[in-house]
């Protein structure tokens, strides 16, 4: 029995499981019902929407069905209309028909006006042609007559102002006689004084001849006065043409001796200077001294007569003064002595000068004999340089009797940085042959600062030089700037 | 470029000079005829003969009697057949309105005599070779003036 039972568990548990699946299907059918029931649901909803659409469609239809009825009858009154608004037409057609045979026999009357009116224009044109021409007859005519009527008024104008004038003139005349008759009397009252004047005339005429007498005396006097002095001016012209020739001369004298005293110089240097070249193993070294120490007096005394003509010359030619640049002569200067600057390593500033009113060729001597003398008298160890400036002032601001305070001065200074001088011997310097040290030390004829001197004096200039040993020297030049 | 030889005329009345000219040209040991006159007539009477063989160079002092330098030079500049030799001046003096009068009278260089005789033989040295090198034109004024080395 246990195995019936078991079979029938089984099939309980079987059915049971079975129940179990049909209730979960159940469940699930009941699910589906209930959501094909609210499908239905809608679904009513929907259907009873549609009716009522068809409803108010169904009223639509009804209410275009009354609307067409409408219209057929209308159509059928307009029909009518139509019919009758044809026959009309005929009529007026007919009427059109007689109008347009009228319509062409007016056509045919106007073209033969037409015509008439063409034949009637020509002979217009040509009346006009003529009345044109006439016009243009008439135009020559005006033009003609303005030009006459114009002539006459010119000739008008002009008879006007000749009458004119001729009025004027005689009221002229009539002053003119007038006057003539005033003039008239004052003529027989100048007579009356005439007489008198006559009268007194002859008087004075006496009272004349008697002074002209002395006049003459005097006259006489005179002429003995300007004979004598005649005779003194032409003596004092002698004088001027002697001293001029005796400069002259004297000129032309130093020149040609120093000329002719130069040449034996020359000589004795040159020989020298041979037997020194070609002798010169032959000599013994006192012999070559005492030759070399003939040379050097020779060149000293060549110098020495270049610088007596050089001062006679300064004395003797003409001075002839003009506005010069003196930056110009300083180039110059430069320039010859070139070899001299570049053995003491000099240098020359002359960048503060302008221009003045000089002599130029003895300027020149000046500012070449203080240049060359700055560059002799420089220390052995300090390179050379030498300033040169100038400047205009007035009289007054320079301390000096020897310049007058209301004059205008050309100030020219030329310093430099050499030995110098003691301050006491500032004016012995310029007088000639004076020197401050022996040939031996420095070569030098004494003759360079007196022709400085003297050339200043010839420019009515001062010259002033100022220094301390060893402390370079300035020398101040004044000279008028006119 | 040196000529095979110079031909130097020489006109000066020192007798000095004229040793001295020639003295240096001997020391200078260049190929040189030389031939020395003593016054401008003697000079102008040799220039003139057809038979003279002219100088390459003429070197001429200004004063010398009878007929000076200033006058044999424009007589030479105005004959064709001797205008075309160079001319140097070779004066004692040196004045510069001369020196100008003189260089616009057609000479070729100035050379103020020197006093030592190194300075002579180097400045006829300096002329010969400038004449040499056969520049035929007058040199300019900043040219005309020979100066010799100061030693």
């Amino acid at each position: 029995m246990t195995k019936i039972n078991k079979s029938v568990e089984d099939e309980l548990i079987i059915a049971r499981q079975e129940l179990a699946f049909q209730k979960v299907e159940k469940g699930k059918r009941a699910a589906e019902l209930g959501i094909a029931n609210i499908e239905l649901v809608f679904q009513d909803e929907e259907k009873e929407k549609r009716a009522a659409e068809l409803i108010i469609a169904n009223k639509e239809v009804v209410f275009q069905n009354k609307e067409k009825e409408k219209r057929a009858a209308e159509l059928i009154i307009a029909n009518k209309e139509v019919v009758f608004q044809n026959k009309e037409k005929e009529d007026r057609a007919a009427e059109l028909i007689i109008a347009n045979k009228e319509l062409l026999f007016q056509n045919e009357e106007k073209e033969k006006r037409a015509a008439e009116l063409i034949i009637a224009n020509k002979e217009l044109v040509f009346q006009n042609d003529e009345k044109e021409k006439r016009a243009a007859e008439l135009i020559i005519a005006n033009k003609e007559l303005l030009f006459q009527n114009e002539e006459k008024e010119k000739r008008a104008a002009e008879l006007s102002i000749a009458n004119e004038e001729l009025i004027f003139q005689n009221e002229e005349k009539e002053k003119r006689a007038a006057e003539l008759i005033i003039a008239n009397k004052e003529l027989a009252f100048q007579n009356e004084e005439k007489e008198k004047r006559a009268a007194e005339l002859i008087i004075a005429n006496n009272e004349l001849a008697f002074q002209n007498e002395e006049k003459e005396k005097r006259a006489t006097e005179l002429g003995i006065a300007n004979i004598e002095l005649a005779f003194q001016n032409e003596e004092k012209e002698k004088r001027a043409s002697e001293l001029s020739i005796a400069n002259k001369e004297l000129l032309a004298f130093t020149y040609i001796s120093s000329h002719d005293l130069q040449e034996p110089l020359r000589k004795i240097q040159t020989f020298c200077s041979i037997i020194l070249e070609n002798e010169n193993n032959k000599l013994s070294e006192n012999g070559k001294y005492n030759f070399e120490r003939m040379q050097l007096a020779a060149g000293r005394m060549q110098q020495l007569i270049d610088d007596l003509l050089a001062f006679s010359r300064i004395n003797t030619t003409e001075l002839i003064f003009e506005e010069a640049d003196l930056k110009i002569i300083i180039e110059e200067i430069i320039s010859d002595l070139k070899e001299t600057i570049q053995d003491k390593d000099a240098t020359v500033d002359a960048s503060g000068l302008g221009s003045a009113n000089i002599i130029p060729f003895q300027f020149r001597q000046l500012m070449y004999n203080l240049i060359s003398n700055a560059l002799k008298f420089s220390k052995p160890d300090l390179p050379s340089q030498i300033v040169i400036k100038s400047s205009i002032v007035n009289g007054r601001k320079i301390k000096n009797k020897k310049l007058s305070s209301d004059k205008e001065y050309c100030h020219i200074t030329v310093k430099d940085n050499g030995i110098g001088f003691e301050p006491r011997f500032s004016e012995r310097i310029f007088e000639v042959f004076q020197k401050l040290h022996s040939k031996e030390i420095y070569s030098g004829t004494g003759i360079g600062l007196a022709i400085v001197k003297k050339i200043v004096e010839n420019h009515n200039g001062i010259i002033i030089a100022t220094s301390e040993l060893d402390k370079g020297a300035t020398f101040d030049m004044y000279f008028p700037a006119n | 470029m040196l000529l095979k030889q110079m031909n130097i005329l020489l006109a000066d009345d020192d007798t000095d000079d004229c040793m001295f000219f020639k003295e240096a040209l001997k020391d200078l040991f260049l190929p040189t005829e030389f031939t020395a006159v003593h016054d401008g007539e003697q000079l102008m009477q040799l220039l003139t003969n057809e038979d003279t063989v002219l100088p390459h160079v003429l070197f001429l002092d200004l004063n010398m009697p009878r007929k000076n330098g200033f006058e044999c030079l424009s007589e030479i500049k105005l004959n064709a057949r001797l205008n075309g030799i160079p001319v140097i001046i070779f004066s004692t003096s040196f004045e510069n309105e001369t020196v100008n009068q003189l260089h616009k009278s057609g000479a070729f260089y100035y050379i103020r005599k020197p006093s030592q005789f190194s300075q002579f033989k180097s400045l006829i040295q300096q002329s010969l070779e400038f004449i040499a090198q056969a520049l035929t034109d007058q040199p300019s004024r900043d040219n005309f003036v020979l100066k010799a080395i100061n030693n």
